[in-house]
């Protein structure tokens, strides 16, 4: 049942990095789900749904591989599954739309399922990002009774990341060009949302590995202007976006002989910081840009 | 109704730029060029910009509107006019600006040529029927590529192009795959080839612009990713963008989860990677890596690889693998809670658009 687009109950994705390298994304995202009343139902015999490079790849095993993730989660009972990256959301509702509207391919890989023992999926599920479940509506006021203990004004620098704006047709949420959702969350937690031109614009992290220097070329770009504009910390939904801006800076500071040390958080993690989360929950060590100078801020 | 617009001008042979304010009065059912031709003609005679066919066929108006690339006679001002916005025009991004609203598309048929745009049936002569005959479903590969008009709106906005600007980008590229996936061309592999060379296909770093900006539907991302499945079906995959793209689907038959920690290796090779000990030994330290990686294993991970090998026989390997969700996604926009993009709250903070660049 939902209460105003807030559901009582989601099947919850975690994808593959806030399993392995942004587990404190994974801890912050259950701790918050709590404190908002939010029961989350894991879907524990899942894969990754390929990140955009099976699409790339194998781009039918693609497709598979996602209507196994529906699948499972229509099984749970939930209407909607919670995901909490930008690039599962961008291919589970890729995979999800063309599922739902052609029926032909929907058969096909239903026999492809059942023949492998998977459940086959009807269609019955709605794919939607944490991000979107707190921005407005039910979730939205819930979000402003748990962010009981504020920002104190922290200046707070969003970031979109690509794949949760575009294509915005797959994503029917907010305007591409010109997104509020993480600005309204912001604010929600009594923060100071800062603005700059590339918060739309592309981290570099699917060619990171491949294309280092291209990849280096995007990144500087909002971290440069969240600087400038006077961030004193950066939002962002998305965990490949996060390792991209976090853990790539030290690389960007390398190249530039530019020290830019700008803590980068999850969502989860800024929410729960205003929700008073414990340090447990929150595990801001595992960050490589120290996260202190926040903390320091908010403690005054 | 009463249009106002800001136009960036720009003199090219002073280097002299700056924002202009114009206001006409227009009919209701003006498009940005007609706005722009009424200007031209009432008000300011010495602005530039490029215009042919009025409805959307030969690609010459592109431009950006509030930062995005837009075709001028394809954008209505009505309901711009109505919210009270006053629109910042400026050329399009990723190209030399000539003059005002023009740029110099060089660059972007040059990279055209590059793609080697004509068809290379090789010497196969048609049978007796002397011609060659292509069914519908074989032209459904390229469809959409087929569809493109050159007016280098998603190139515009090309976040890879930006960092790197020899990139044969979105519209070359989707041009590639439009002679890649006809089935009249013999020179398919040589040309996979050559597009994954150093500033091709895997340069694409998905940020989806060129999907969002093109205003014929080509969507020319989805054309690159048929390249890159095109290339790997082939065996044209030396690419680390292609190494790195195969990681996935060897971790999720393996693990189901993706192997990240052996992602870099797989990706760059041993000796690059052994370059990179102190950013490694950086992660370690704050528990994004571990010195011995131990997959993590999904629950599932035998479904998966059984499904793998049940898809594998089925013949849809490679481009058909993406052309066969075309049809559903183009008509996402006629369902019901399909393609709808909400206005934004009665709270609308920090959503100024971002600043016009000349």
């Amino acid at each position: 049942m939902e209460t105003n687009g807030f559901p009582a109950k989601v099947a919850y994705y975690t994808g593959c990095l806030a399993t392995l390298s942004a587990k404190e994304l994974d801890s912050s995202t259950r701790a918050l789900a709590e404190r908002l009343g939010l029961e989350l139902d894991t879907l524990e015999s899942v894969t990754c749904c390929g990140a955009g490079d099976i699409h790339e790849a194998e781009p039918d095993y693609y497709v598979h591989l996602n209507a196994r993730i529906l699948a499972y989660a229509e099984a749970t009972g939930a209407e909607t599954l919670m995901t909490i990256c930008n690039v599962c959301t961008l291919n589970l509702r890729q995979a999800n739309w063309q599922l739902k509207i052609d029926e032909g391919l929907r058969e096909r890989v239903n026999r492809n399922l059942e023949a492998v023992g998977v459940p086959a999926y009807s269609g019955g599920v709605e794919v939607r990002h944490l991000l979107w479940l707190v921005a407005e509506g039910e979730g939205h006021e819930r979000l402003k009774a748990a962010a009981h203990r504020g920002l104190k004004g922290l200046r707070v620098a969003p970031f979109y990341g690509c794949q949760i704006l575009r294509p915005s047709k797959l994503m029917g949420f907010e305007d591409p060009d010109r997104p509020w959702s993480l600005e309204a969350i912001i604010q929600a937690c009594g923060g100071e949302p800062v603005d700059y031109p590339a918060k739309i614009k592309c981290c570099g992290f699917p060619i990171i590995a491949a294309r280092e220097e291209t990849a280096l070329g995007e990144l500087i770009q909002p971290i440069e202007q969240a600087i400038e504009a006077g961030a004193d910390a950066m939002v962002t939904p998305c965990p490949l976006c996060h390792l991209s801006l976090d853990a790539w800076q030290q690389k960007l500071e390398k190249a530039t002989g530019r020290e830019f040390r700008l803590p980068i958080l999850h969502l989860s993690q800024l929410i729960g910081v205003a929700a008073g989360l414990e340090d447990s929950e929150l595990k801001f060590k595992r960050h490589v840009v120290s996260v202190q100078p926040v903390l320091d801020k908010l403690a005054t | 109704m009463n249009v106002a617009l800001k136009i960036w001008r720009y003199n090219g042979e002073t280097g002299e730029r700056r924002l202009q304010d114009y206001e006409i009065e227009a009919p209701e059912w003006s498009t940005l060029l007609d706005v722009l031709d009424l200007i031209k003609d009432q008000v300011d005679g010495s602005l530039a910009y490029r215009k042919s066919c009025r409805m959307m066929i030969c690609g010459s108006c592109g431009m950006r509107m509030d930062g995005a690339a837009v075709l001028a006679c394809k954008t209505r001002m009505a309901e711009i006019v109505d919210s009270g916005h006053v629109p910042v025009i400026s050329p399009m991004g990723n190209l030399p600006v000539l003059k005002d609203l023009v740029v110099d598309m060089e660059p972007f048929w040059a990279k055209m040529r590059a793609m080697q745009p004509w068809l290379q049936p090789g010497y196969n002569e048609p049978d007796e029927e002397r011609e060659f005959l292509v069914s519908q479903e074989q032209m459904n590969v390229i469809h959409k590529e087929a569809l493109c008009i050159n007016c280098g709106c998603c190139v515009s906005e090309c976040n890879s192009m930006e960092s790197d600007p020899e990139f044969l980008g979105p519209a070359a590229l989707a041009k590639g795959m439009r002679f890649v996936g006809d089935a009249r061309d013999a020179a398919t592999v040589e040309r996979l080839e050559s597009y994954n060379e150093e500033h091709g296909i895997w340069d694409c770093t998905r940020c989806y612009f060129c999907q969002e900006r093109c205003p014929k539907g080509v969507d020319p991302r989805d054309a690159i990713a048929k390249l890159g499945a095109e290339s790997i079906r082939l065996g044209v995959d030396r690419d680390m963008g292609a190494k790195h793209a195969k990681w996935f689907v060897t971790s999720a038959k393996t693990t189901g989860w993706l192997r990240e920690e052996e992602l870099i290796p797989k990706t760059q090779g041993i000796v690059s990677t052994v370059k990179q000990v102190k950013f490694a030994m950086s992660l370690m330290r704050h528990g994004k890596a571990r010195p011995l990686p131990i997959p993590h294993v999904a629950e599932g991970v035998r479904e998966a690889r059984a499904l793998y090998n049940l898809v594998k026989e089925q013949g849809r390997d490679g481009a058909l693998g993406i052309v066969q969700g075309e049809h559903a996604l183009a008509r996402i926009e006629f369902t019901e809670e399909g393609g709808a993009r909400r206005a934004a709250p009665e709270i609308q903070p920090g959503v100024e658009p971002p600043p016009a660049e000349g």
